[in-house]
């Protein structure tokens, strides 16, 4: 397996391709992404912003902002344990969506706020017993967000968290029935 | 023990990493920053329904915290860096006792400050720190530290706890609703302290209070952060005149902050598009 990273060297960011090509193919071996797919990861070092996008999954094609891969504490350099966090829930989801448990799944342009965190949080679980470095409980407070400060919300997110084997199907239901007890806005 | 020491003898352990804020304003990816996606400026007003809002929120909520320590800090050497006196060099007693209890309430916020990082997920220096308000501290004038600080810098926390407060409103998170609320209440009150202070001890000397009043607009104006803060959708921050109102601001010095921060806004744009110039200029001249 073999990440091409683009571009292949940095001026604005004290970024190194061969790291984080390195670690793409480690998190894409884990994850259990075929030996044989393409991975190119297209940083736009010019922003110290932090979006990121699934451009493909045949072959796979994650763009990324510098900021993403960042470290929060010294600015424009990297950070392993941002990047295998970005990175591993992006290759997760295109491992996802090459499987025909997912194959039922939305564009990423038309996920909801609520899908999009429920898949991340799944995505998050799967790399954490992988032996990845994930924030639990930032996780939990992002799904608390969009899904509602509740016991239900609560639930939710253990079932996506310990989830395996979860379909589309599954994430969706999950997110759908906690959003659908989410409280809203304090009332005062 | 030494009176006025500077922003790099603060005592952090090794959970925090400092950083500059010339590092910021000058890291070359701002050209990008300022520029708008197609028709979707980046950022804009920190609600809930922004993709990246619960790290944000988070990374603000950080940013809040080392803010609290640092203001602890400055109102705790404000007691003891100035002997009570009528000298222009002194201050009040009473001036010292408020400071006092101000440490009292920073203590108080910081410990808030760390429940609340465990409740959203943020580790004590997850992020880095910048140490600007304890900068706005080390004024050696007692009546320009109190307008720098109490009512530039703590007029910026009612800012950010107004903003935070609704933000958890609107995201039903009782908890961070709750603790912006109480910690706001006291930023008021400080910003109170600064607002009556500076109109006391400047009362017969309006040389100084003007020139603490030039002080206040500088540090309101590095502190807007290219817009940062301010009364359109786009800046993350929206300045609380109500709130404002109530710890001493007058309508006219709310406009007043709100034209710096745009301002700041149009400086910051221009920044960027020079920078931008220059880096198409310097990626033509490479390939030619």
């Amino acid at each position: 397996m073999a990440t091409t990273v683009s571009p292949a060297s940095f001026s604005y960011v004290e970024f190194d391709a061969g790291t984080i090509a390195a670690l793409a193919d480690d998190l894409a071996t884990k994850i259990g992404l075929g030996a044989d797919v393409p991975i190119t990861i297209e940083i736009d070092e010019t922003s110290a912003l932090g979006h990121t996008d699934l451009e493909s999954v045949d072959p796979v094609h994650i763009r990324t902002e510098s900021g993403a891969l960042e470290n929060p504490k010294r600015l424009r350099q990297f950070s392993p344990e941002h990047a295998a966090d970005v990175l591993g829930r992006y290759l997760l989801r295109a491992a996802d969506r090459r499987s025909d448990a997912f194959a039922d799944a939305p564009s990423d342009d038309d996920l909801t706020l609520e899908q999009r965190t429920a898949w991340d949080v799944h995505s998050a679980g799967r790399l954490d017993r992988l032996g990845f470095p994930v924030n639990r409980q930032r996780w939990r407070y992002a799904f608390r967000n969009r899904h509602g400060f509740t016991d239900a919300a609560d639930v939710a997110f253990e079932q996506l968290w310990d989830g395996e084997g979860l379909s589309w199907a599954d994430v969706a239901r999950i997110s759908e029935e906690t959003a659908a007890q989410n409280p809203g806005p304090l009332e005062r | 023990m030494r009176k006025l020491i500077s922003p790099d003898e603060l005592a952090r352990d090794d959970r925090f990493e400092r950083s500059d804020m010339m590092d910021r304003i000058q890291d070359p990816r701002n050209a990008q920053a300022a520029q708008t996606s197609g028709n979707r400026r980046r950022g804009g007003r920190l609600t809930p329904d922004r993709a990246d809002a619960p790290d944000a929120a988070r990374a603000l909520m950080h940013g809040i915290f080392v803010g609290e320590i640092q203001a602890l800090e400055g109102a705790g050497r404000t007691c003891y860096d100035f002997e009570v006196g009528k000298d222009e060099e002194d201050v009040p007693f009473e001036l010292k006792l408020d400071m006092a209890r101000q440490c009292w309430d920073e203590a108080r916020h910081c410990e808030i400050s760390v429940k609340l990082s465990e409740w959203m997920g943020t580790g004590i220096g997850e992020f880095s720190e910048n140490v600007f308000l304890f900068q706005a501290a080390c004024n050696p004038d007692p009546v320009l530290r109190l307008t720098g600080v109490n009512r530039a810098l703590e007029g910026l926390a009612i800012d950010v706890f107004n903003t935070m407060k609704e933000f958890g409103d609107l995201a039903g998170d009782p908890v961070l609703e709750f603790c912006e609320d109480w910690m706001l209440a006291d930023e008021v009150t400080h910003v109170k302290m600064g607002s009556d202070w500076l109109r006391k001890l400047t009362a017969n000397d309006k040389e100084r209070q003007k020139r603490a009043l030039e002080f206040q607009r500088v540090v309101d104006k590095l502190f807007s952060f290219g817009g940062f803060r301010g009364e359109e959708d786009e800046n993350p921050v929206q300045l609380a005149r109500r709130f404002r109102e109530l710890a001493g601001f007058d309508d006219d010095e709310m406009t007043e902050i709100a034209e710096l921060s745009r301002e700041a806004l149009a400086e910051t744009e221009e920044r960027a598009r020079l920078a931008r110039e220059a880096n198409a200029t310097a990626t033509s001249g490479a390939g030619a």
